[in-house]
């Protein structure tokens, strides 16, 4: 099963440049995928347009087989949860709490529910000490966390995170990875992150390179690594295992393909 | 910035910080017009006794109340002044030089100084007690029955919510730019005018655009968490009255009917 | 030497119950030239510690030496206008600061304000933003409608347009895609070799060992480490303390040091790490 199907999907924001043009590709329902491109590349855009935020120019978009259209807006934006780049512009409510219950509110969750699914979900991204807390004390990363929890809290099938870490700082980075790979294992929800991390990359079931506004390349990791001239063809980098690797090369030392550092060291070790 | 008192909220457990949003506004519209009735001093004496005890009540210092009075006191000196010169009635009490000072002059500023003292009183004590996001809800509740005749009280709350959240927000941001721009010799207190109108400018384009950009990232936030204006939505936050709330409006009406009684039926 | 703290001490707020203090009994002395990397976790107090290079902060207690100024607690400084020439400080995401019509306007703004005449104000506007990549098309366009990136570019050019000899960077390269951020930390290093002293705040461990001469490690307020970076990166347990992600190359020399594998402590960059790997796998092997 698809839980996103695009198909010549095209978008502009100032009717001159196309800023997504015939992107196509799906993802599998309840895979991982990483969304990756340069800065300016279309990915944030591509993540808008998912989630029913901006209005596409022309194209499909069809979520759990449902194709988006303005009939449809509403179911899809209950199937669709997204967290976005900036900690302090997604706080809503005034206390970690408050935030928690504002999507229920719209959702028109009975009162009595709310306390129980908030715990919940406060509970999941760890932050059940902070609930009356106001987002002026939280750190970057602990903001992030409350809008995952708000998110869940909505039950989507798919999430997306639109560069949910790229604001914050290594600890902050590092606790939301973590809440993501807890996600990935724990639940059958379809993970999107659009992100400018190549080591994350390495770790995904799936990419979506971006350039130009096109989809670049559409696979698995190492299907998207295979050619290293093609990666830096979209102006990315490679992850280190690989950079190491091209140098042995030139060193006569010819090994396999290998992404992770781990797999470099064990191919050395034989 | 960090020496405003007016309109902040003091985080204390105290019975007034526990009553209900809703009563604690009503009160303060009710007591905001006893104070308007000409109910002489025996009538601001009542009012002053009433108004100290909720203040007692609500552990809040004197000491805040007379900063949150001192911003004042420069306008009162100069209201004193204007009198002075003006009010020509009642008995001679005083002659300095050639200005001749009545005591009606001296009452009539007396009168004005006690009742925005109380004025101050009053609103502090509900506005220090009242959490904002509480405030705003008992705003919402309060014009429920005015959404029939057009008044959009749920998004006049949310609006009044999503400001109180982003001010702190705003004057960050605000410290940061003119940090920004005084890295670029951006000087806000000297220079000639031209220059003074581009420092300015220079704080100002920043502010607003990312005052816009933040907008559309809230606006995407909600609208991607299911807000839909004008739509039905549950709400998280109930208020309810509670034995305390009763006893001040019932206190607070019969203030009222003290004061009207005072002044008209004495 | 450019830059000494001696007993440096700021704290925010002081006599009010908000009072929190941010930077305590520092003392540092960088010298000049040098391309200094200043790290520590958020609230560690990197912030407060670079905006006394230009007085936008004076510090509580202590004096802090800049250039030939002295800026000591409780003395209001003289010469403000010109430190500020002197030290440019480039705020983090100071593409927010960019107000002007025109890319040119904007960037000849600070030499503007440093009483540079308008045609002596464009002349340097115009070699900053070749400087930051930025050709000549760009300048008639409006700043607001470039992309982040770009928008990024322009905010430094107004910054080099000063001609600072200290520049100070406030995490200059976050947000931006790794070429970019690749790109501008060239930039830094060219003007590192151009004879500028760099101060960078950042929390990227790649760049620090890649293009860093220098380390000061902010812990609550105290500056806990300063040493080169070569022997800061030495020690991958150093960093695992400071909670630190060593470098990728540190920890694969670690990784493969715990299979056997011998290096020189001296071998720090990728090429001779490589050399040295393929020499003892075809040894071994």
């Amino acid at each position: 099963m698809k839980a996103v199907e695009v198909e010549n999907l095209t978008f502009s924001y100032d009717l001159e440049v196309n800023a997504i043009d015939g992107v196509s590709f799906s993802i599998e329902s309840g895979s991982y995928t990483t969304v990756i491109g340069h800065n300016g590349s279309g990915k944030s855009t591509l993540a808008k347009l998912i989630a029913g935020l901006l209005e596409k120019k022309s194209g499909k978009i069809t979520i759990d087989g449902f194709e988006l259209n303005e009939e449809n807006l509403r179911e899809i934006r209950n199937r669709v949860g997204i967290v976005f780049q900036n900690p302090d512009n997604q706080f809503i409510g005034s206390t970690v709490r408050d935030d928690i219950a504002f999507g229920l509110e719209n959702h028109c969750v009975p009162r009595e529910e709310m306390d129980d699914i908030i715990n919940r979900y406060a509970e999941q991204v760890r932050m059940t000490k902070y609930l009356d807390h106001e987002p002026t004390l939280l750190s970057g990363g602990q903001k992030q966390r409350v809008a995952i929890a708000g998110i869940l809290a909505m039950k989507p099938d798919i999430l997306i995170f639109d560069e949910a870490t790229s604001m914050l700082d290594p600890k902050g980075k590092d606790e939301i990875k973590r809440v993501i790979r807890d996600l990935h294992r724990e639940s059958s929800m379809t993970i999107i992150s659009i992100t400018h991390d190549i080591e994350e990359v390495t770790t995904a079931d799936n990419v979506v390179a971006m350039y130009k506004g096109k989809v670049a390349m559409c696979g698995t990791p190492e299907q998207f690594f295979a050619d290293p001239s093609q990666v830096r063809k979209i102006h990315l980098e490679l992850p280190f295992a690989m950079q190491m690797e091209e140098e042995l090369a030139k060193q006569g030392l010819k090994l396999d393909r290998t992404i992770t550092m781990e797999g470099l060291v064990e191919q050395l070790c034989r | 910035m960090g020496n405003v008192t007016l309109g902040r909220y003091i985080p204390l457990d105290s019975p007034v910080h526990r009553l209900d949003p809703r009563s604690k506004i009503l009160a303060m519209i009710m007591m905001l017009v006893a104070i308007f009735f000409p109910s002489g001093w025996i009538g601001y004496a009542i009012l002053f006794a009433v108004v100290s005890f909720m203040i007692i009540l609500s552990k809040l210092s004197f000491g805040f109340i007379w900063k949150s009075m001192k911003p004042m006191l420069v306008m009162l000196l100069f209201l004193l002044v204007i009198n002075i010169l003006v009010i020509h009635t009642g008995p001679v009490l005083a002659t300095i030089g050639p200005v001749t000072i009545y005591t009606d002059a001296i009452m009539q500023t007396l009168y004005i100084v006690v009742r925005l003292l109380l004025m101050i009183m009053i609103t502090t004590c509900v506005t220090a007690t009242t959490k904002p996001l509480d405030m705003t809800l008992g705003i919402e509740d309060l014009l429920q029955p005015f959404e029939k005749i057009g008044v959009p009280s749920h998004e006049i709350a949310m609006l009044i919510s999503i400001a109180l959240r982003f001010i702190p927000d705003l004057i960050d941001e605000t410290n940061r730019i003119i940090k920004a721009q005084a890295s670029r010799g951006v000087d806000l207190k000297e220079g000639k005018i031209m220059e003074r109108i581009m420092a300015i400018l220079s704080l100002i384009v920043p502010l607003f655009v990312s005052a816009f950009q933040r907008a559309e990232d809230l606006a995407n936030a909600m609208e991607a968490r299911g807000y839909q204006p004008g739509e039905r939505r549950t709400r998280y936050k109930v208020l309810k009255f509670k034995t305390g709330d009763y006893v001040l409006l019932a206190c607070s009406a019969a203030l009222v009917v003290c004061m009207i009684w005072l002044a008209y039926f004495r | 030497m450019p830059i000494k703290f001696e007993h440096v001490s700021h704290t925010y707020g002081e006599g009010t119950p908000f009072c929190y203090n941010a930077l305590n009994d520092v003392n540092l002395e960088l010298k000049e030239g040098k391309f200094t990397a200043i790290i520590g976790q958020t609230g560690s107090g990197k912030s407060t510690l670079i905006q006394h290079l230009n007085a936008l902060l004076l510090p509580t207690a202590g004096t802090v030496y800049v250039l030939d100024r002295k800026i000591t607690a409780g003395h209001q400084p003289k010469k403000l206008k010109s430190l500020r020439q002197d030290v440019g400080l480039v705020f983090q995401f100071p593409e927010y600061q960019l107000f002007e019509e025109t890319v040119l306007k904007d960037v000849a703004f600070g030499p503007k304000n440093f009483g540079a005449s308008e045609e002596e104000a464009n002349q340097k506007a115009r070699a900053a933003l070749r400087k930051t990549g930025l050709d000549a098309e760009y300048e008639e366009r409006s700043p607001l409608e470039l992309s982040g990136g770009q928008k990024r570019r322009v905010a430094i050019a107004g910054i080099l347009a000063m001609d600072p000899k200290i520049l100070v960077l406030d995490e200059p390269t976050a947000g931006l895609d790794p070429q970019g951020a690749a790109k501008m930390m060239e930039l830094f290093d060219s003007l590192n070799r151009e004879g500028k002293t760099v101060l960078m705040v950042t929390h990227d461990m790649e760049q620090v060992f890649r293009y860093c001469d220098e380390v000061v490690v902010l812990e609550n307020g105290k500056q806990k480490i300063q040493m080169d970076v070569k022997s800061f990166f030495k020690d991958p347990e150093l960093c695992r303390q400071l909670h630190i992600l060593p470098p990728a190359l540190i920890r694969m020399k670690e990784m493969l040091e715990k299979k056997g594998f011998e290096f020189d402590e001296d071998i720090m960059d990728l090429r001779s790490f490589s050399k040295e790997v393929a020499r003892q796998v075809k040894k071994n092997g």
